[in-house]
């Protein structure tokens, strides 16, 4: 796999994983702020499923500027080791959830054999990879022991979530990007090139 | 001491009793496991207890937060035993306020085996140690390290950009549209000159002969020795005898079942 992947591809994941890994650790304290404010409604376990897609969002952004087998997979592994090199309080168990979270990200590119990248897809992914990851919190983080009810309205928000904070958000942002033709080496950019080749002509 | 461990046998260390510790829902079996790992840190960790309280004292409260939400919203399986008293509509069970102590307990023990890792590991090192101990392809682990040394840069861009903006008098914006705004001019060029960047250093470590090739010599040889697996045994076995004195203590309790 990682053969066909050129080392320009492979540092671009990590400096999305460094960028996306600053951006994921502050969203814990986005989470515990939101998580306050709710708590007198009696939401407080809403807090973190309102932003869970930001979690997804560099699978997305990776595998749409990329478009290659096991990119969204990995460039979320390669976010969750920088997350722990950053020296903070993460640990291995992130890189574990990192792991579990991408492959649930990969899974949506893996049933289109990795063709096609059009936006309901990368919705699609950051749906799957919300439903993945909350399975694995329902055992890794015990989320079992809570009411039905409340499991199945935290996983609507999540994958509510995932859908906009990874997949819309992911693309727009890596539009963006393409916009400013810094990506002409990928996939994306390539892709951005012939749009406009053929538009010009 | 600890610091001197093989990172990658350390993660496996830590990772293990992490996953192992998913399936007990008593009170008994983390609350041990925690004072063990406390005893661990505080012993052979060289880390110093005000700069760990610093890290841990958050997740403290974080853990409380999450213990009082499962404590109110346990479902039938784990609120069992007599209603000790009712909260506005919640009705509050004994076996709901275990099972929140003992997810709460259980997210302490997550804490501080992360802190035990994070504090005692050197990022390079565990790096290097991913590579030849778990044969990570070179391809990945140096491409990692060379996007992990830009984080000093990308602080030093975002000051750059921060003063380009203010010379040309592009000042802070109110309401949403503003901020939603204000992002994309910061998000954007940052990171677009990071992948500028990022190509940059892929071609510079191409043309001094990295091929990715994992046959390769290295200077800094990671190794496993004996004290490695002392470690992993100590931290994985100790465990398993909580584990198993839960077990004869009768507290242990797998997924809301005693056994």
């Amino acid at each position: 796999m990682t053969n066909q992947w050129k080392l320009k591809e492979i540092v671009l994941m990590s400096i999305l994983g460094v960028v996306f890994g600053i951006i994921y650790l502050a969203f814990f304290l986005v989470g515990q702020v939101i998580q306050n404010i709710l708590a007198p409604f009696g939401l407080a376990p809403f807090g973190y499923e309102i932003i869970f897609g930001i979690w997804f969002i560099v699978s997305i952004v990776a595998a749409y500027i990329l478009r290659k087998p096991g990119v969204a997979f990995t460039a979320e592994v390669i976010a969750g080791i920088t997350e722990v090199l950053l020296g903070t309080t993460a640990g291995p168990g992130l890189i574990l959830s990192a792991a579990v979270q991408g492959a649930g990200a990969e899974l949506a590119f893996a049933l289109t054999k990795w063709k096609d990248y059009r936006l309901r897809v990368l919705i699609f992914s950051g749906m799957s990879a919300a439903l993945i990851s909350f399975v694995w919190h329902l055992f890794y983080a015990g989320n079992i022991t809570l009411t039905p009810w409340l499991l199945v309205a935290t996983l609507v928000v999540r994958v509510i979530s995932g859908a906009l904070l990874a997949g819309v958000l992911g693309k727009w942002i890596s539009d963006q990007l393409a916009k400013t033709d810094v990506l002409r080496g990928y996939a994306l950019g390539k892709e951005l090139q012939k749009r406009r080749e053929t538009g010009a002509a | 001491m600890i610091s001197s461990i093989n990172p990658s046998i350390k993660a496996i260390a830590v990772l293990i009793p992490g996953i192992l510790l998913s399936f007990t829902f008593d009170v008994f079996t983390p609350l041990s496991y925690f004072i063990f790992i406390l005893f661990v840190t505080f012993t052979m960790g060289d880390i110093s207890v005000i700069k760990w309280l610093k890290f841990f004292s958050p997740f403290f409260l974080v853990a409380l937060s999450f213990a009082w939400m499962t404590i109110l919203y346990t479902n039938q399986t784990f609120s069992y035993g007599e209603v000790m008293f009712t909260l506005w509509r919640f009705e509050i069970t004994t076996g709901s306020i275990l099972t929140g102590t003992s997810l709460a307990l259980r997210s302490l023990c997550f804490v501080a085996l992360s802190l035990l890792f994070a504090l005692t590991t050197d990022s390079t090192k565990f790096m290097l140690s991913l590579m030849q101990q778990c044969k990570v392809p070179p391809k990945i682990t140096y491409g990692i390290l060379a996007g992990y040394r830009f984080l000093p840069l990308f602080q030093q861009e975002l000051q750059i950009l921060r003063q380009a903006h203010r010379i040309r008098g592009v000042g802070r914006t109110k309401g949403l549209k503003g901020k939603i705004n204000q992002f994309r001019r910061y998000a954007i060029p940052l990171l677009a000159n990071g992948i500028r960047k990022a190509e940059r250093v892929a071609i510079a470590m191409e043309s001094k002969g990295f091929t990715g090739d994992t046959d390769r010599t290295h200077y800094h040889q990671m190794t496993i020795e004996k004290k490695d697996w002392i470690f992993f045994s100590f931290i994985v076995g100790g465990f398993i005898i909580i584990v198993v004195f839960s077990y004869n203590l009768g507290y242990l309790n797998i997924f809301g079942k005693k056994v």
